[in-house]
């Protein structure tokens, strides 16, 4: 087989699998390179592990809270750890064998090792991965992201861990410390909470899970308090000494050792070591610079993914390798950031999409805000025995456009799409009006919520 | 004999056809099988040929005009003879006109129906457009300098219109919401689902200038002007009188403190506007209805005149005031004016001074740049304003039936009716003039 590609596509996660797919049903030549496992941190170490172990724990509140639904448990209930992450791994490994199936379907090469762009002439991209060259007309780079790990004195890799060894632990911890409250902190949280480990959030900033709307966010803590996690906010860690965490809050030092240590405090894009220098890739302050296309500075090589340094998400690498192909096929596509929905899968559940109050609020942007208890939709009622939750909704003050939709309780992630296609369709609160919503279901409360301006 | 040429009649259902373009003028010389003309159904372009050999005696319809077919729109013949008995009937203007709901339906066998329309990038020189297709570009939004036309000689026809109109980009509702209110329109970018053109894409886009400009947005500064300038309009009842005063007593006055400071007589600079400034407080005092502010259902009526002066900056217009302006000496007051002016150039002055409170009365002097005569608006709430303006020679009876040329300054005098009647105004401003006429220091 020649090793002359229309397309190189070097890392295998949610942008590389997916535009190799999109690639590969237009007819294109592919070649994808992945140095530890398709599916990318997303699959294997990511999202589909951490839903998965979510899972049993909602599985487990459910039989907790079967009695308020009139359902006696008689025996007790137990944890069985080691089956709950075995049950991971076999989903991990069903989805990247799906995966490797895709690819196969769309006959691409797939190099399981370690590449590095070597140089572009005139039109011609070269890649070396095992002491093979390979070529290709175009290139995708989506090397994802790492766990970032600041420089905290005493810090030692082998003792705090990251999501990736924390998804490996053999057995369940009687405590965790985890440093820092975003999103992947906060589910590590809820989870090991739920499975009966003590856990400490350590959070620098005055609140959990940036990013996401503030009412929800201190919702979300207020119940997670009441479940028996620790926070300490506007908390910095000044030190760690094996599994001690030294921590400075409002001038006082605290310190707190756990079983483990969880270091959650973002991620660092993966552009060392690939070859960017050889062709001259600029890169931006957090990762490569792209254009609204995903293009790099240099023409035919295109960036997805974590590796832009911004909107770290996996549904943003996806839909940014698709741009990046459909601008390959000169097909009009451009990226938009404005309606990309972010999802906790605590439990309750977070999820929103657009504007945030806060971020209106410091950009000057004139809105107008409301917000309903989900108590407003009957099936949550319903479904939802003693629990509590919101929807918020902003919209431009002069055309009353819907800018964001912000959620908490039951299941929300699984109706955010529906208020994506709002904004991204620049719908406005009197045409959103004349769209039918099923009854009865939770989702009612976006229509109920609009209906409220 | 002369003959007539006719509007053919292009399938059953077209009533009229627009004519395209003439190729030949009044006198041209025409053989059989020349083009005389094009002209153009809703959906087609066609060119008319000459019958016969012959002189194009005349024209009866111009380039653009609908035409009713089987009309007579030209004769050939020989020289001389006779055009009258063709003229089309009662038709005292060039063109009919049809009303665009009388127009006829599609006509029968429709010419080049799939064509797809070809947007082009912006062609050099004349576009050429028949008037039916310009109408409905303009009424559907094309831009038509863009459209390729597929009649003769790439002219745009009404049916590239329609076409380019089909494949124009679609805007979200929000877009179309926003365009409409704000007056805008697509530009070159969507960036929306489907590749519709989204709220934010929207240009400001415009038959003559396209989007050819850039938008800036206001200083403060400016924004604060803007807003005291229009509410002073629009909260005053402010009208100017003019008047001239003979300027030779303080132009003479200028040169002799100008001779005092080349001698180091003194050290400050005084200016014709400091002199203009002196002999307006010392009206002022006489006047003091003038040095007011008014508020309203009341006056305030100022002991002493604080004294605004209008000064032009690289930042936009301030007007500084000098706190007991009426307590100073000439020389005082041109040096507290030459501060006051300063301060606002290098922006350090206190903004307390800037406050339209702050004076009691201003003076505008536009005299360095020419101005003849113009009307200051009022820096509410204060009652009145004075111009300053150029000094001309003007002709002037200097007794005993002897004229002479003397310079002459122009003087505004700007007043909020609501607080002085006109007879008042007058009044002050001639006392201005006497001051400044008789001036002595």
């Amino acid at each position: 087989m020649s090793n002359k590609f229309d397309i190189a596509i070097l890392g295998g996660g949610p942008a590389g699998y997916v535009a190799a797919e999109r690639a590969g049903a237009k007819g294109m030549r592919v070649v994808i390179f992945d140095k530890r496992a398709l599916g990318g941190v997303c699959l294997n170490e990511g999202c589909i592990p951490t839903k998965t172990l979510l899972n049993s724990a909602k599985v487990l509140e459910n039989a907790q809270e079967a009695g308020k639904y009139g359902i006696n448990i008689e025996s007790t209930i137990s944890i069985d750890f080691g089956k709950i992450m075995k049950r991971k791994d076999k989903v991990v490994r069903k989805l990247v064998s799906g995966v490797g199936a895709k690819m196969k379907h769309i006959q691409a090469e797939v190099v399981m090792a370690e590449a590095v762009i070597k140089e572009k002439r005139a039109d011609v991209i070269t890649l070396t991965a095992d002491g093979k060259d390979y070529q290709a007309s175009r290139l995708l780079i989506c090397t994802g992201s790492e766990a970032a790990v600041p420089p905290i004195p005493g810090l030692d890799k082998s003792i705090v861990m990251t999501n990736r060894e924390i998804l490996q632990l053999k057995k369940l911890p009687e405590s965790l410390v985890i440093i820092g409250g975003g999103v992947i902190g906060t589910e590590f949280a809820d989870f090991f909470n739920a499975m009966g480990t003590k856990v400490t959030v350590i959070e620098m900033l005055p609140e959990i899970l940036t990013g996401v709307d503030e009412d929800i966010a201190a919702f979300v803590r207020k119940e997670f308090t009441k479940r028996g996690i620790d926070y300490h906010l506007n908390a910095k860690v000044t030190e760690l000494r094996g599994k001690e965490v030294i921590f400075e809050k409002e001038g006082e030092v605290f310190s707190i050792t756990g079983d483990e240590v969880l270091l959650s405090v973002g991620r660092k894009s993966n552009v060392a070591g690939i070859g960017l220098e050889n062709i001259g890739v600029e890169l931006a302050r957090n990762g490569i610079k792209i254009d609204q296309h995903c293009r790099t500075n240099i023409p035919n090589v295109y960036a997805a993914g974590d590796v832009t340094g911004f909107s770290l998400l996996a549904h943003t690498a996806s839909r940014e390798g698709e741009v990046a192909v459909n601008h390959m096929l000169g097909r009009k596509d451009v990226m938009r950031y404005n309606a990309i929905p972010g999802v906790v899968y605590t439990h309750p559940e977070i999820a929103g999409v657009g504007l945030t109050e806060a971020v209106a609020r410091e950009k000057g942007i004139e809105v107008e805000i409301r917000q309903l208890p989900m108590a407003y939709a009957g099936r949550f009622i319903a479904e939802n025995e003693g629990k509590d939750g919101f929807c918020k909704v902003i919209v431009g003050k002069k055309y009353r456009e819907i800018l964001g939709v912000h959620m908490v309780g039951g299941a929300c992630s699984e109706m955010i799409w529906g208020a994506c296609a709002l904004i991204e369709a620049q719908l406005r609160v009197q045409d959103v009006e004349e769209i039918v919503f099923p009854h009865p279901t939770v989702s009612e409360i976006i229509k109920e919520t609009i209906f409220a301006f | 004999m002369a003959i007539p040429v006719i509007m053919p009649r292009q399938g059953q259902s077209v009533e009229t056809c627009i004519i395209g373009e003439w190729y030949k003028q009044v006198g041209d010389q025409v053989k059989a099988g020349d083009l005389l003309f094009s002209y153009e159904t809703d959906k087609a372009s066609f060119e008319e040929e000459a019958k016969e050999d012959g002189e194009l005696l005349a024209v009866f319809y111009e380039e653009g005009d609908e035409v009713p077919v089987l009309t007579n729109v030209a004769v050939l013949g020989r020289s001389g003879e006779n055009i009258e008995e063709f003229r089309p009937g009662g038709v005292g203007e060039a063109a009919l006109t049809v009303p665009e709901e009388a127009a006829p339906a599609v006509e029968s066998a429709p010419v080049a129906e799939t064509k797809e329309a070809v947007l082009s990038e912006k062609r050099e020189g004349k576009i050429k457009i028949s008037p039916r297709a310009k109408v409905m570009a303009e009424k559907l939004g094309v831009p038509y300098e863009k459209v390729q036309g597929s009649g003769p000689y790439g002219r745009i026809i009404a049916q590239d219109i329609e076409v380019a109109a089909e494949s124009l980009p679609k805007m979200t509702l929000l877009a179309q919401e926003k365009a409409k209110a704000e007056g805008l329109g697509a530009g070159e970018i969507a960036t929306g689902i489907g590749g519709r053109v989204a709220a934010e894409n929207l240009v400001a886009y415009n038959p003559v200038y396209g989007d050819d400009f850039e938008v800036k947005k206001l200083t403060n500064m400016r924004k604060l002007i803007a807003k005291a300038m229009h509410q002073s309009l629009q909260n005053s009842a402010q009208l100017t009188h003019h008047m001239s005063a003979d300027a030779r007593q303080i132009m003479a006055l200028r040169k002799s403190f100008k001779k005092k400071l080349e001698a180091g007589e003194v050290s400050q600079n005084i200016t014709i506007n400091d002199l203009v400034c002196f002999a307006v407080i010392k009206a002022l005092k006489k006047f003091p209805q003038v040095n007011t502010h008014f508020i309203g259902d009341s006056m305030r009526w100022f002991n002493k005149v604080h004294l605004g002066l209008a000064v032009d900056t690289e930042r936009g217009l301030m007007v500084p005031a000098v706190k007991n302006a009426d307590d100073l000496s000439i020389e005082g007051l041109s040096s507290q004016l030459s501060t006051v002016a300063g301060q606002c150039r290098k922006g350090n002055i206190d903004p307390e001074l800037l406050k339209p409170e702050a004076a009691s009365f201003t003076v505008s002097n536009l005299g360095n740049y020419g101005v003849e005569l113009f009307t200051p608006v009022i820096n509410l709430p204060q009652t009145a304003i004075l111009g300053v303006c150029t000094i001309v020679p003007r002709p002037k009876d200097l007794g005993d039936g002897v004229y002479g040329f003397v310079p002459m300054m122009g003087l505004s005098l700007t007043y909020d009716h609501q607080a002085l009647d006109g007879g008042e105004a007058t009044l002050f401003l001639k006392e201005i003039k006497e001051q400044i006429e008789n001036l002595s220091i």
